[in-house]
């Protein structure tokens, strides 16, 4: 019997990040994810039979060859031709604001976010799902159309590795993309640091939510973007909208913490409000947690 | 307060660090990317208020809290708050010189002094350290107990004492000590010629003049008798310092002379050929005024016959011409009570003596020498320049001198020096000169001042009668003082007697006449009077003295309250640098906490 994967998904993740590229790093997450969960996160298996896989922890011992068990020694599953049954469409900020770390120890915000993307890519392919992906900065960089093919995952997995020229984050644009693409009901999963203005994405939200779209918000945020614990006295600059603050540190930290927590709690009340899924996630967090809200989501899904 | 190291406080400048911060807060130059900054503007804008205050609490702590440092750092001493003193080591310097007899206000300036000195020493504690210095410069230590009845005992002196000497002493005194509060307590009346500008201490010192304006004086500054030995006539000299005319009277022991009034800036003169003999007291007074101590002065006189001189053809023409001068003028008569000759041609003294022209008889002369009992002997012809030294005699050249040899143990002065060495000697019945009176040995005969030095050898030293001193020793009260060989006491003009031990001794506290008697005679006189300096009241205020004793350190007074609290002063003072560094400590913290307190509170 082979050994159960390692978890890769608790890692930490600038730690996880040395040690692979994206493409293998997103299997050992996944592996690991899915490790932890003792049940097959596999719907809609259909009653024609397709191939035999190996069995991996997690798949449903109903399923279990047994005579080829008792034959070969080995455990094997069988499969079946599955329909797919969700489209979804990962939309990903590329702008400058998600280039950003505070500290050499942690990742980009935008590093993480591809990872993380890498990660519900596979997870969902696995599932059978049709993964789409747009980047977007100050305009729509990349758009790769939901596939639920085999090959999906190398054309989404090379998307994430082109570049971003623009400065600003149009997400309004983006998101009306994604529904452009979507053309049934799907599933939504917004990657991005929301330093945006919110009622445009609010608006383009509500359209995707009337569509019958399920949209889970991934609000990405580097550890001192919510504790300001940088120091000193100096001018605070938005690399996209060139905006300064002159402030100290030290003055105002307690303000700023308040303040962020106010900004979060309304993202939070207003994608409640239309229904849409809002999760925090810091760049020094596991993939763990966003995995599994995710995955919440999905299994949701009929 | 004040500072042990006071160029600390310039660090207190950096208090303007963090006041520059805050108002320069808009022109910071750093930049740093920060892609939240809207929440940061957002929290800014929401929070201004608040921010605001905290802000300003901020800078406020941390301005306060450079000042605490630099204030620390300077070793500052301040007042403790509460009643009585810590430990103080004071020298109180009681001025009890003459001028503090004159009389402001009712009573003497002596006898507020002193009350204000047994208030300060009431005032010390039993963990003070205290002494007591008299204008003399005596330093007395002990209890505060002792010290009182010290003080009891101190009266006004005669003289003007020393108070320059007296500080410094009192000076010395508490710098010795380990008391971390010194003080050098005065308490003086503030007269000019007393303190000079050689008065200065390097500790602190608490000053009292009582306040007021000394009062008009009128002193007798000076009393000569002229010539020293009246023949019997002589003249009585004074010169008296009053605001217009004053009245006097001189006294010649115990009888009226004259009396008068003298007009202001003019001297008294009175010419006198009185019937007394001997020894006598001269005195010229005033009428009383608020200084009487200055309303007096003394003089002393030798009043006898003139004494015969015999001058012999050995001596020279210049001496005979001047003898002459002396018969002429009533100073001197023809006799035989003095002779002047070539010491080998001498035969008995009293005489001048001179060393023989012819050098062959050098050997007589020294022989003639030790017969009259003489203890010098001429010694080798000196030919080299030299320079005189002595009364009368400073500047006059010699050209050509023998060496004085001293031989035996008899008494004898050396009246004058040339090139370091004796020159012309004197004792009993005997004056010695190493060189001929001609110009060829030296310059003396030709000088203006030949005739009046030979006028008071012969009257002063020769024609006294054996073993009498010619002219009264001046001195004032107290001083060191050199009696006459043979003196064994002294008898005031009233008749009061004091013995003496030795030739050395200290001349009478009290002003006056005294006679200084062989048995029962008198063979000299010492006069003794206080400094004619000590009859200028001017005063330095407080204010003006203070300053100019102990700079900076010194604190003046007024009255004896505020100057008993100006010399304990010292000892409220404590070190301040613990509370400072503890306020310091707090401050910190306070600013730790204002900095880490979320905005509700803070605001």
């Amino acid at each position: 019997m082979e050994s159960p994967p390692l978890r890769a998904d608790l890692f930490d993740p600038a730690a996880l990040a040395t040690l692979g590229h994206i493409e293998v790093v997103a299997r050992w997450i996944v592996d690991g994810f899915l490790s932890g969960l003792h049940r097959s996160p596999r719907k809609g298996f259909s009653v024609e039979f397709a191939d035999f896989r190996p069995y991996q922890p997690g798949d449903d011992l109903r399923y279990v060859d047994w005579k080829i068990a008792a034959r070969a020694d080995r455990w094997v599953v069988k499969q079946y031709e599955e329909e797919t049954n969700l489209r979804a469409t990962l939309v990903l900020d590329v702008s400058r604001s998600m280039e950003w770390r505070s500290s050499a120890a942690l990742l980009t915000k935008r590093s993480y976010a591809e990872q993380l993307v890498a990660a519900l890519s596979l997870l969902l392919l696995r599932q059978r799902d049709a993964v789409g992906l747009i980047r977007f900065d100050d305009a729509v960089r990349t758009s790769v159309p939901p596939r639920a093919r085999t090959t999906q995952w190398r054309r989404l997995v090379a998307a994430l590795g082109e570049q971003a020229g623009g400065r600003a984050s149009d997400l309004a644009a983006a998101l009306e993309q994604a529904a452009r693409l979507v053309t049934r009901r799907g599933m939504v999963l917004l990657v991005t640091d929301l330093l945006v203005d919110p009622p445009s994405v609010m608006t383009a939200l509500r359209g995707l939510r009337a569509a019958g779209h399920d949209v889970l918000v991934f609000h990405i945020m580097d550890p001192a973007e919510r504790d300001f614990t940088l120091s000193g006295e100096a001018q605070f600059i938005d690399p996209e909208s060139a905006l300064a603050v002159p402030a100290a540190a030290a003055d105002v930290r307690a303000a700023y913490r308040e303040t962020v927590t106010e900004v979060v709690a309304e993202w939070r009340a207003a994608f409640a409000a239309m229904g849409a899924g809002y999760e925090l996630v810091l760049t020094d967090q596991p993939y763990t947690m966003p995995l599994r809200r995710a995955f919440d989501v999905r299994q949701r899904r009929p | 307060m004040s500072f042990l190291a006071p160029l600390y406080l310039l660090l207190g400048a950096a208090a303007a660090i963090p006041l520059l911060l805050h108002l320069l807060r808009r022109n910071v130059t750093t930049r740093v990317d920060f892609p939240a900054a809207r929440y940061l503007q957002r929290a800014e804008q929401e929070h201004s208020r608040s921010l605001r205050l905290r802000n300003l609490l901020l800078m406020l702590l941390r301005v306060l809290l450079v000042l605490a440092l630099a204030l620390a750092a300077a070793r500052p001493f301040v007042s403790a708050l509460g009643v009585g003193h810590g430990p103080t080591a004071v020298a109180v310097v009681l001025d009890n010189s003459l001028s503090t007899t004159a009389v402001t206000g009712g009573a003497p300036v002596f006898a507020r002094l002193r009350d204000a000195a047994r208030s300060l020493l009431l005032a010390g504690t039993a963990g003070d350290k205290l002494w007591l210095v008299t204008s003399d410069g005596r330093v007395r230590g002990g209890t505060r107990e002792s010290l009182l009845g010290e003080l009891a005992r101190v009266t006004p002196s005669e003289d003007a004492g020393d108070l320059p000497l007296a500080l410094r002493r009192a000076a010395a005194a508490v710098q010795g000590s380990a008391f971390p509060a010194r003080v050098v307590a005065i308490a003086t009346d503030g007269q000019r010629s007393a303190w000079g500008t050689s008065a200065r201490a390097d500790v602190p010192v608490s000053l009292l003049v009582p306040a007021g304006e000394p009062p008009p004086n009128r002193a007798v500054l000076s009393v000569t008798a002229e010539p020293a030995r009246w023949t019997p006539r002589g003249s009585v000299v004074a010169r008296i310092d009053a605001a217009d005319s004053a009245g006097f009277r001189v006294l010649l022991g115990a009888r009226t002379l004259a009396r008068g009034a003298v007009a202001r800036g003019e001297p008294v003169q009175l010419r006198v050929s009185p019937p007394e003999r001997g020894w006598q007291a001269l005195r010229v007074e005033l009428e009383p005024d608020d200084f009487v101590a200055d309303d007096a002065r003394y003089a002393a006189v030798w009043l006898g016959a003139p004494p015969g001189v015999v001058v012999d053809p050995s001596a020279g023409s210049f001496v005979a011409t001047a003898v002459s001068a002396l018969i002429s003028d009533g100073r001197a008569t023809t006799g035989r009570d003095v002779r002047i000759a070539s010491a080998d041609a001498v035969d008995a003294l009293p005489a001048l003596l001179l060393p023989p022209g012819d050098p062959v008889r050098l050997g007589a002369a020294n022989r003639a020498l030790a017969r009259l009992g003489v203890p010098w002997r001429y010694g080798a012809v000196e030919s080299a320049p030299a320079i005189a030294r002595g009364a009368r005699l400073d500047g006059v050249n010699v050209v050509s001198r023998h060496r004085l040899v001293r031989e035996g143990g008899g008494v004898s002065d050396t009246v004058a020096t040339a090139a370091g060495e004796p020159w012309i000697v004197a004792g009993p019945g005997y004056v010695l000169l190493a060189s001929r009176i001609d110009p060829a040995a030296t310059s003396l005969p030709v000088r203006a001042a030949f005739v009046p030095w030979l006028a008071d050898m012969i009257g002063l030293r020769l024609g006294a009668p054996a073993g009498d001193v010619g002219a009264p020793l001046l001195a004032r009260p107290g001083a060191p003082i050199r009696l006459p060989a043979g003196a064994d006491a002294l008898e005031s003009a009233t008749g009061a007697r004091r013995s003496t031990t030795g030739e050395q001794m200290a001349a009478p506290a009290e002003r006056g006449v005294w006679f200084v008697l062989r048995g029962a005679r008198r063979i000299g006189a010492v006069v003794v009077n206080a400094p004619s300096d000590e009859s200028s009241l001017a005063r330095w205020s407080a204010e003006v003295l203070a300053p100019r004793l102990a700079g900076p350190r010194a604190r003046a007074a007024g009255t004896a309250n505020r100057w008993i609290g100006n010399t304990f002063a010292a000892g409220n003072r404590r070190p301040a640098v613990a509370p400072l560094l503890l306020l310091a400590l707090l401050l910190l913290a306070a600013e730790a906490i204002a900095v880490r307190t979320p905005r509700s509170s803070a605001a």
